[in-house]
């Protein structure tokens, strides 16, 4: 599939804001003791029917000509479907939302394959996300992860050596039973293998999870002391080796950000595929269900996108972007960002963002950027949250 | 029967001692009640009686006793509220009688209430008939019990009668004391109507009904009466005698106990130790002691949450039915939000109220720190009473403020001795002589401010002496004292719940005390936030609440942000169920800790 020429492209920019496409994998062969994404284990003609409805969903998409410049593919576990499946899935999207110029695709290390990653390469996919999670035999076993240190090795050779243009490892920290050191080897190892971008997870605990049945039962505690440790550790440790943040869990060497999440937290637009997928797109946000079934009968009655839908507006797209942006290190640009939203409740921003340069949490720039201090983003979700009720008082009073 | 033939008495006697039983075997012996009616009747009333060493008055009962002499006797046997928050209560109902049991256990010997009750007799001119009580107790020490009359009561040994209520030992000679020892009524010849009201209830049906003793002339339904202390008229409708149920009688005569129904429709309209008269043909002068009661504890209560302000509003209502030395009026904390300022007889009165609230009307209920009432002397002269320390007016305008005393008396065992005096001094108190017991204990009688007997003096009288201590207290006068008043802020911002009137010298303690615990409390915050306590403008003490370290959520993918967005959501609503102050959000729980903490 080819993409739009160039020049259309370039007009398109400017006119309407870039579009991602994701697509969602549910299958996984077991369940990780943290994860919270929706998974199932695949069952029969259970993919092959997946990829069937993949297709009913992409065609019911008011894609309005446009193409999607970046893909991911998450899960569950891509990695999962055999390569015939993959390239299936891979000319289904590509029909419909053209050919990315970043399209990523995250891997389990016990499914890398040389058959699959040919295949993905050979559908043009550019990034790789390889689960490795941790280097230590033991913590992989206490997350209930299926791969051995070994595992890893291989699968980043193999990839190393189709040729992707961008490898990222997802790793996580603060584990049960993990202290500094192990976490400093884990991140010594993965300096070692030099991938491209790193993704540092802080152990979350999520609700509907093993891992939160633990925490409820008090077998695992949570340590938000511990927890900022590892953070300003690993910010450190990352800094010097030469690895940029450029948001809270995510660093990477020049050039090998990730424009598909980029895309995501500057508010732009996105279409989701496959149970739980989630889109902001043509008005509207929206997810799937985050279940198979209820997905496929969505998709049989001609639906899409059904659950927690709400309609894009100034305001909610004004603190979003704020939220969300603040995440990055680069933080925002209020001028630009009011250019954008201009509906919004500005005025309520500006009451509360003294308070926040005086705490030391944010810094602004004489163009009117903000973005957090490193201690700022370690509270990101409070400062969050006084944002979120900043710009919604304004807007009462706005209606007032 | 005439009233020579009639004797008023009642049993006083330090919770636990027996009183309940004994009265229950007067009872059964007068047959004036049969056993298995007993039972159950005064069962429930002791959980709470136990609990916090008070007992709940019973109503006042006529029985006849047929004498050795021949003669058959009326006795009415008038309970008496076994603690001094009600003194003047108690000192109300010992009016009502010519005689008093003094009850002993002897197991326990005399305790500080003992002691109290039987000054507040003998100051009544009651004769005390000494009963030992509970000598079949393996424990059972008569010999110190009778030195302890001796010696601490000045009664001599031999008047003792041994008794136990619960084997039914010496209730005739009990009987016959009564007959004998206890005078007749007083005042009989007086020429018009005296009656003492010394208690009253609400009934749910029949409306107020006052207990009285009738000193002088007859009272009967149809009749108009007068209260002297306002002159409120109003018709009698019903009297009565307890035997032990309602019994309405044609007339109440001199030398009766029993009950008094009129048109008066609000117990507060009825002022305990008032005298009834006739309307149209008034006694010249009063029964002597009345007073008017008023409260010395106040504190604001509020509902936990807040839908049960009306709850506890009702709860409030009901109680001042039946105890009109509880006054209350609305007020609001910007920390607790709406509830009420509360005033009472004292701090074992406050407990009781509190604590029925929470029982019998189902209420959780928070109390600020209690507050004593200081009367604050301005530089123009005026005097103004102030309960509530964010009432005290500006403290240049203030030439000096006075605060409560009580006299105290303290039961000890020896070894204690430096301990006590300790915590008396730490309490700003004074020991204004000792007594010695008996080879094993003595007893302090000593000076203290109200106001830090407030919140845990009896509990670490408690702990000091492993529980052997016992402390009893009367009222005594006011003092000037160097009192000031100490704010606590959050983030520069006073929070009117914890304001309070302290002595500068304990200003700085108490202060840093607060602090901590407020500034540990209180959750991390993004920001430095001090607590600090402070006198004027002067801060005395400070501390920092806890900084926020982390709060970050690590993932954020595209299908995530409606996700964090309903997160954020949550933590915004959260954060709207907070008190606001100083620009801190707090858990309204947070104060609740804190004064839980420090009660």
């Amino acid at each position: 599939m080819a993409g739009f020429p160039p020049a259309q492209e370039k007009a398109q920019a400017a006119a309407v804001p870039p579009l991602g496409v994701y697509v969602h994998v549910p299958f996984c062969a077991t369940t990780c003791d943290f994860c919270a994404f929706y998974q199932t284990v695949p069952k029969g003609d259970a993919v092959r029917r997946y990829v069937d409805a993949v297709e009913t969903e992409a065609a019911l998409v008011p894609w309005d000509s446009r193409r999607a410049s970046t893909a991911f593919w998450g899960g569950g576990t891509p990695g999962l479907l055999k390569a015939a499946e993959i390239e299936r899935l891979g000319r289904i999207m590509l029909l419909y939302a053209g050919q990315p110029d970043e399209w990523s695709v995250e891997l389990a290390p016990a499914t890398v394959t040389p058959e699959r990653l040919a295949m993905l390469k050979q559908l043009g996919v550019t990034r790789v996300s390889l689960g490795v999670q941790s280097f230590d035999a033991g913590l992989l076993d206490a997350l209930g992860r299926q791969h051995t240190p070994a595992q890893v090795y291989r699968a980043y050779d193999l990839i190393r050596g189709a040729g992707f243009a961008s490898v990222n490892l997802d790793l996580m920290f603060a584990l049960p039973g993990q202290e500094e050191v192990q976490w400093r080897a884990d991140l010594t190892e993965a300096m070692r293998l030099a991938p491209d971008h790193l993704s540092t997870y802080c152990l979350t605990f999520e609700e509907d999870t093993a891992l939160w049945v633990k925490l409820s039962q008090g077998k695992v505690k949570l340590d938000p002391d511990k927890e900022a440790a590892f953070y300003a550790r690993t910010w450190e440790f990352l800094e010097a080796a030469g690895y940029a943040q450029y948001e809270v869990s995510n660093f990477a060497r020049p050039g090998h950000a990730c424009r598909h999440n980029l895309n995501t937290w500057h508010m732009h637009e996105w279409v989701g595929l496959g149970p739980s997928g989630a889109s902001q797109h043509a008005g509207w946000r929206a997810a799937n269900p985050p279940d198979l079934t209820q997905w496929h009968a969505d998709l049989d009655a001609g639906r899409r996108a059904t659950a927690d839908r709400v309609r894009l507006t100034d305001d909610l797209l004004a603190a979003d972007a704020v939220i969300f942006g603040l995440r990055m290190n680069e933080g925002v640009s209020l001028p630009r960002l009011r250019r954008r939203f201009p509906a919004a409740g500005w005025s309520g921003l500006e009451d509360i963002l003294p308070k926040f340069l005086l705490g030391g949490l944010l810094v602004a720039s004489t163009e009117g950027r903000i973005s957090l201090t490193p201690r700022g983003r370690l509270l990101a979700d409070a400062v969050g949250a006084d944002i979120l009720e900043a710009f919604e008082s304004a807007a009462k009073v706005t209606v007032k | 029967m005439p009233a020579k033939l009639t004797r008023n008495f009642c049993i006083i006697a330090h919770v636990d001692h027996g009183k309940t039983t004994l009265s229950d075997r007067l009872l059964e012996y007068t047959s004036t009640i049969t056993k298995r009616e007993m039972t159950d009747q005064h069962l429930d009333a002791m959980d709470l009686e136990k609990e916090r060493g008070i007992t709940i008055k019973m109503h006042p009962v006529v029985m006849n006793y047929p004498a050795k002499d021949g003669k058959t006797y009326k006795l009415h046997l008038t309970d008496t509220p076994g603690h001094v928050d009600f003194a003047y209560e108690v000192s109300r109902s010992l009016a009502a009688c010519e005689g008093a049991l003094l009850l002993i256990d002897a197991a326990q010997g005399v305790e500080a209430q003992t002691v109290a009750n039987a000054h507040l007799a003998e100051q009544q001119g009651l004769k005390i008939i000494p009963v030992i009580n509970k000598i079949d107790l393996p424990s059972a020490n008569l010999e110190l019990c009778m030195r302890q009359l001796e010696d601490i009561l000045t009664i001599p040994a031999e008047e003792a009668i041994l008794a136990s209520g619960k084997s039914g030992i010496g209730i005739q000679d009990i009987l016959e004391a009564v007959v004998t020892r206890i005078p007749a009524p007083r005042w009989t010849d007086y020429p018009t109507l005296r009656a003492l009201v010394f208690d009253s209830k609400y009934d749910a049906y029949r409306g107020v009904v006052s207990y009285a003793r009738v000193f002088s002339g007859t009272i009967r339904a149809g009749e108009m009466m007068a209260l002297m202390s306002t002159g409120q008229r109003s018709e009698v409708k019903e009297v009565g005698v307890f035997r032990p149920g309602m019994e309405k009688v044609a007339s109440l005569g001199p030398g009766d106990v029993g009950y008094v129904i009129s048109s008066i429709k609000s117990t507060e309209d009825i002022k305990i130790g008032d005298t009834i008269t006739h309307a149209n043909k008034p006694a010249a002068d009063m029964l002597p002691g009345y007073k008017e009661v008023r409260p010395m504890v106040y504190c604001g209560l509020y509902p936990l949450e807040s839908d049960d302000y009306e709850k506890l509003k009702v709860a409030l209502g009901k109680l001042r039915l039946n105890d009109s030395a509880l006054v209350y009026s609305s007020e609001s904390s910007v920390a607790l939000g709406f509830g009420f300022r509360c005033g009472f007889l004292g701090l074992l009165h406050m407990e009781v109220v509190q604590e029925r609230i929470r029982r019998e009307y189902d209420v959780e209920i928070i109390s600020t720190y209690p507050s004593v009432v200081y009367k604050v002397k301005k530089h123009n002269g005026d005097v103004i009473e102030v309960d509530n320390p964010i009432n005290l007016p500006d403290p240049g305008s203030i030439e000096d403020i006075s605060e409560p005393t009580i006299k105290a008396a303290v039961h000890i065992p020896n070894e204690f001795l430096g301990d006590m005096m300790n915590l008396i001094m730490e309490k700003r108190g004074s020991v204004d002589h000792t007594d010695t017991l008996d080879g094993a204990r003595v007893m302090l009688t000593c000076t203290l401010p109200l106001n830090e007997i407030l919140v845990d003096f009896n509990d670490r009288l408690k702990s000091i002496t492993r529980g052997y201590g016992s402390m009893d207290y009367e009222l005594g006068e006011y003092r000037v004292s160097d009192l000031v008043r100490m704010d606590i802020l959050v983030n520069q911002d006073p929070v009117d719940a914890f304001a309070s009137i302290v002595h500068r010298t304990k200003a700085e303690g108490q202060g840093r005390a607060l602090c901590e615990k407020l500034a540990d409390i209180i959750p991390p915050q993004m920001f430095k936030i001090a607590v600090q306590a402070a006198i004027g403008g002067k801060i005395i003490a400070r501390d920092n609440v806890r900084e926020m370290r982390k709060d970050v959520t690590s993932k954020c993918y595209g299908g995530d942000i409606s996700r964090k967005r309903k997160l954020l959501d949550k933590q915004k609503e959260g954060k709207k169920k907070m008190k606001l102050i100083g620009k801190v959000s707090i858990p309204p729980d947070a104060f609740i800790q804190v004064l839980k903490t420090n009660s």
